[in-house]
């Protein structure tokens, strides 16, 4: 019992970097309609970004200061590469998005150097312990901090005027033109956000450890979140985020007793959970249904 | 010419054919058989332009792979330890160029064959190929080619090849080794391997499993992956388990996700970890505390700082650079590399099949007191293996964060043990 | 009713009938081009160095996948990046199928190229039909990223199976190009091993290329171009969504299948760890970059792709102010992967329907010349 609450709280903290970097991705799809292959490398420059900073100016200071500047990297991505390519098709700018991911990873690698680097968070492993169960400060402090970052995001998009901006060009993008929208804003705008939310989630996905080039991989797992919790829902990213890390931990602490699947099965639990989903809700547990005219 | 038996085209090809294929073995000056990458005249940076130039390819991780970290010390290592060599007076009339053949991998075996296919036609060997998956796409190759390379890895598949000239003890040895010290030291019951897949991870936890049984451990393996997101299940596995030793072979952040990760749930045992899993950064990491309390290192040769010709003439070859013990490792797997050239110049003989026979000749290599005297036995084939390991404690004060508790021994399990295959094929 | 079968001359774009303008080379011009193309590969390999065929032969594997990529994306409108996944089915079918009985790996010993490759596909394209029902209930980025998931799951599977695959950084000797006992892939005093393989991969690239374009042209191939403008129009006029969905990916995924099994030949060996989301994406960026929807825009795309690293490699030695030393910043292994991300972004940008529309745009310009339009 104890291992299984473990799991589930390291599961909600996990699942909260998740949510943040699904978060990016849904937004960018909403107002874009295109998948963002270059998450991993915002999300990388963020980290190692915060990871420079937090030494001179301390890591509360260099969180915020790390996801603007990932925003305005997204926000320069959205210029150079992808605005140009408004009305083409979706797959075309996704694959451009690919090489903008390759090429950010390798300038981002050159700043990480030689050796493993750390995000000086000020959690490290330190732990709380409530009866026998050990639970980490830093899964707390994700899944807080996402949390409130959900919050932000909740009342930005339904309060703010450029939050309603933003869901009228999702609704559609010609009928929010001709109210005067600016489009160009909303596209460069989701493109900041996503910077921003994958700085933050990249951070909390390295707190507590110390990260190598090899982090980006981590990106890869808000894929089959999106696609589980429904592209184009925010709910859902969230929801999805969090489902697919309790599940990744709770596979991951009882995948002992299952030796025939092969070591570390928990790997491919996203994976599989996104496929056994979608068998029953093709469009995801959130997701639109699209509705058809010929 | 038969081919060009086929009609139609045959004075265009004749002209095209005269070209590019094949080549033809030349003998120089001084009677020394030459045939690919080796040529009359000198190097790109030659100290002296009365020698002639023997270029050596190096094929590495060097951008974005997961071993970037250690390739590009590693090569760097390996570009002074040539630029030495050339200073002392070369190889024979000859100098070493190491420069102009560097190719990025990207630890990818497809984009390894492909870079070699291309820089094939201009080298006479490897002076690094690093990984195992993207060496093993070449080694077919290098088989038929007769290029003889050194591998920056330590896997025991290595010592079943001739073209490949490896130094140090390999995983499998190195684990029995970091066993038995455990066993004198510690008095274990339980020992877990935590190792990625493949040859590096399921080499050492073969090796961990042989000494196991002959020790009379209580052994479990557990699989892990790359990322540091990925070691819940290790953590977990260890936690349930309790092993009072465990052997590690990941990569280091992975190392220290794993170690933090169990010391924060409360595990006291002791973990052993192969020197892929060491970096200096750890120690600041919060991970830091754990891995100074319960962290040691096993190694094939003695780190950065230690005091021996061999490393005090890297020290000077590599000033002002922050001391990595990537630099170690490139600077070591040289020496077998230049005995070979020495010999095969030695012979008369600079074709690729002649350093392939000098390979086969050499009993010894001299790594200037890195390695022990008898290190180095490519003649004794898999039995002249190397065998011995030495283990490290963390140390802040010393310059790569570690330094040794046992000099490099040869423990009696490995004594003991004959390498009849390739130890992970065990597992 | 009698069908024209000569256009009118001097206008050759003129089709006089429906089963010309379908014919599998409906101008002279073409028919004359694709000669010329059959005798300059034929004779490449006495001009080429090597090395350069090697790469080249690996150019016509990949065309191979690309194509069968390319049917179910380009023409069937299906986005799947699982193509690593039948690619890697197909490899290790074949290796089990050709290895050595006794050998570390499971084989089976039959050696015969015609057994092995066939048996590839078959196998892939097995595979595509148990995952075609997925398909015909997603569409667009959904069924893109499931089929992503199972290049994951696949690559677990390739991992721990090490019976099969050798396990990751281990693997396996690639499947042995053999006919009957005629090895067709050892340096013999006629030819060399390249010059062997680039002949056969070309020749094989040929079979599938004209099998791919017949289909293409068939009902099936208009059925998966109804289906890719508009599925639902598609079902309206009668086409079965399902069935033509579950052939688009089984005809892929053999391709892929005979691909995967031919692309190690040449290296002779396979890691598992190779059938990931990059060789997909890879895959992916062929089709895309070649012009999705006609085959000679994916073996285009194929061949820019798998060209596309050594390309840059030779164009860095008009760059010789970049270092080379890997320690120093920017140095031209950066560069090199740098520039494989932005030429692929520069070329979406400027020409976004691909290598093929360049094409069309040269020849366009070159048709109205000296009139711009």
């Amino acid at each position: 019992m104890t291992a299984f609450v473990e799991g589930f709280v390291r599961g909600l903290g996990v699942g909260s970097v998740y949510a943040l970097l699904a978060l990016g991705f849904v937004i960018i799809y909403k107002a874009t309609r295109v998948i963002s292959f270059a998450q991993p490398a915002l999300m990388l420059a963020g980290v190692v970004l915060v990871s420079h900073l937090a030494g001179p100016i301390g890591f509360w200071a260099a969180l915020p200061v790390a996801a603007l500047l990932t925003a305005l990297l997204g926000l320069g991505i959205e210029r150079g590469a992808v605005r140009p390519m408004v009305g083409r098709p979706a797959f075309v700018v996704a694959i451009i998005t690919l090489g903008v991911d390759v090429a950010i990873r390798v300038v981002v690698n050159i700043f990480i150097g030689l050796d493993v680097r750390n995000v000086h968070d000020p959690w490290g492993l330190s732990t709380l312990v409530i009866g026998n169960v050990h639970i980490e400060h830093r899964h707390i402090a994700a899944f807080l901090c996402a949390a409130v970052l959900v919050a932000a995001l909740f009342v930005f998009f339904r309060f703010s005027r450029m939050g309603l901006a933003m869901r009228a060009a999702a609704d559609d993008q010609e009928a929010a033109l001709a109210q005067g929208v600016s489009v160009g804003a909303v596209f460069a705008l989701s493109w900041a956000l996503a910077g921003a939310l994958a700085a933050v989630g990249g951070t909390f996905a390295a707190a507590g450890g110390s990260f190598d080039g090899t982090l980006w991989l981590t990106a890869l797992v808000a894929l089959p979140v999106i696609i589980l919790g429904g592209l184009d829902s925010l709910p859902g990213a969230v929801v999805g985020g969090l489902a697919v890390g309790v599940a990744q931990e709770l596979v991951a602490t009882y995948q002992n007793h299952t030796p025939w699947l092969g070591g570390n099965v928990s790997v491919i639990t996203p994976y599989v959970l996104m496929l056994l989903v979608l068998l029953v809700r093709p469009y995801g547990l959130f997701g639109t249904r699209e509705v058809e005219r010929v | 010419m038969k081919r060009l038996a086929s009609g139609a085209a045959v004075v265009l090809l004749a002209v095209a054919l005269g070209g590019c294929r094949g080549s033809d073995t030349e003998t120089g000056e001084s009677g020394v058989k030459t045939d690919v990458g080796v040529t009359a005249e000198p190097c790109p940076e030659a100290v002296n332009k009365d020698k002639g130039c023997i270029y050596l390819g190096i094929i590495s991780d060097l951008t974005e792979g997961p071993f970037r970290a250690l390739a590009v010390p590693i090569t760097d290592a390996q570009k002074a330890f040539w630029k030495r060599v050339n200073t002392n007076g070369g190889i024979g009339d000859y100098e070493v160029d190491v420069t102009k053949y560097v190719r990025d991998n990207k630890y990818n075996p497809q984009v390894t064959n492909q870079v070699y296919q291309e820089i094939k036609p201009n080298i006479l060997a490897l002076a690094q190929t690093l990984g195992s998956p993207t060496t093993a796409a070449i080694l077919p190759d290098m088989k038929t080619s007769n290029v003889v390379g050194s591998p920056a890895a330590w896997t025991s598949a290595y010592a079943f090849e001739d073209v490949i000239i490896e130094s140090g003890a390999n995983y499998c040895v190195e684990s029995m080794n970091a066993l038995d010290y455990a066993n004198e030291t510690y008095k274990p019951k339980k020992v877990m391997a935590v190792h990625l897949a493949g040859d590096y991870g399921d080499d050492a936890a073969a090796g961990a499993k042989i000494a196991s049984e002959k020790l009379g451990f209580q052994f479990s393996d557990v699989k892990t992956d790359t990322g540091t997101d990925k070691q819940a299940g290790a953590v977990g596995a260890i936690l349930q388990q309790q092993p009072d030793v465990v052997i590690l072979t990941t990569g280091p952040a992975d190392a220290a996700a794993v170690i933090g990760g169990a010391a924060a749930r409360g595990f006291k045992g002791r973990f052993i970890g192969t020197s892929p899993t060491w970096n200096p950064a750890l120690l600041q990491s919060p991970a830091g505390p754990a891995l100074t309390a319960l962290y040691e290192q096993s190694g094939p040769w003695g780190s950065w700082g230690t005091d021996s010709p061999g490393h005090k003439a890297m020290r000077d070859a590599l000033p002002g650079k922050t001391p990595s013990d990537g630099y170690t490792s490139g600077w070591v797997w040289s020496y077998p590399v230049k005995a070979a050239l020495e010999k095969a110049v030695a012979n008369g003989d600079l074709t690729r099949a002649g350093v392939v026979a000098a390979v086969k000749q050499l009993s010894s290599v001299d790594y200037e007191g890195m390695l022990p005297t008898g290190a180095g036995n490519f003649a004794g084939g898999p039995g002249g293996t190397f065998k011995q390991t030495q283990i490290s404690k963390v140390d802040p004060a010393a310059p790569t964060g570690v330094t040794k508790v046992r000099d490099l021994f040869e423990g009696p399990t490995a004594k003991a043990f004959t390498l009849d295959k390739p130890c992970f094929e065990q597992l | 009713m009698t069908v024209a079968t000569k256009a009118p001359r001097g206008r050759p774009l003129l089709f006089t009938s429906y089963p010309r303008e379908m014919s599998l080379f409906p101008t002279t011009t073409r028919k004359v081009a694709f000669g010329v193309l059959l005798a300059v590969t034929a004779l490449l390999p006495f001009v080429l160095a090597d090395a350069e065929l090697q790469l080249l032969a690996t150019c016509c594997i990949a065309a191979i996948g690309a194509i069968g990529l390319g049917l179910v994306t380009g023409y069937a409108g299906q986005v799947s990046l699982g193509h690593a996944f039948f690619l890697g089915i197909g490899a290790y079918t074949a290796s089990v199928i050709s290895g050595d009985p006794d050998g570390r790996t499971v084989g089976l010993g039959v050696t015969n190229l015609l057994v092995w490759l066939p048996a590839a596909g078959l196998v892939a394209g097995l595979f595509g039909v148990i995952v075609a029902p997925l398909a015909t209930r997603l569409r667009g980025l959904y069924l893109a990223i499931v089929t992503l998931g199972l290049v994951f799951i696949g690559q677990h599977i390739f991992n721990e199976w090490s019976s099969v695959t050798g396990g990751v950084g281990v693997g396996r000797p690639a499947p042995t190009l053999e006919v009957f006992g005629w090895s067709l892939s050892t340096t013999t005093a006629s030819a060399t091993r390249d010059q062997k393989l680039f002949w056969l991969m070309a020749g094989l690239l040929l079979v599938f290329a004209l099998a791919a374009r017949n289909l293409a042209r068939s009902r099936v191939g208009r059925a998966f171009t109804a289906i890719r403008d508009r599925d639902i129009a598609a079902g309206v006029i009668g086409v079965n969504l399902a069935r033509y969905k579950t052939i688009a990916f089984a005809v892929s995924s053999f391709y892929a299948g005979c691909a995967g099994a031919l692309l190690f030949t040449v290296t002779g060996f396979i890691e598992p760890s190779s059938f990931s989301l990059l060789l997909s994406v890879q895959y992916i960026a062929m089709v895309l970059i070649g012009g999705a929807g006609t085959i000679s825009g994916a073996i285009a795309g194929a061949f820019f792709i798998t060209l596309l690293p050594r390309i840059i490699r030779e164009l860095q030695t008009f760059l010789p102010f970049i270092s080379t030393d890997a320690n120093e910043v920017p140095n031209v292994l950066q560069v090199e992967s740098i520039l494989y991300g932005v030429l692929i972004i520069v070329f979406l940008i400027f020409e976004p329907r691909g290598l093929f529309g360049l094409w069309v745009r040269a020849r366009n310009y070159w048709k109205s010349w000296p009139f711009s339009y």
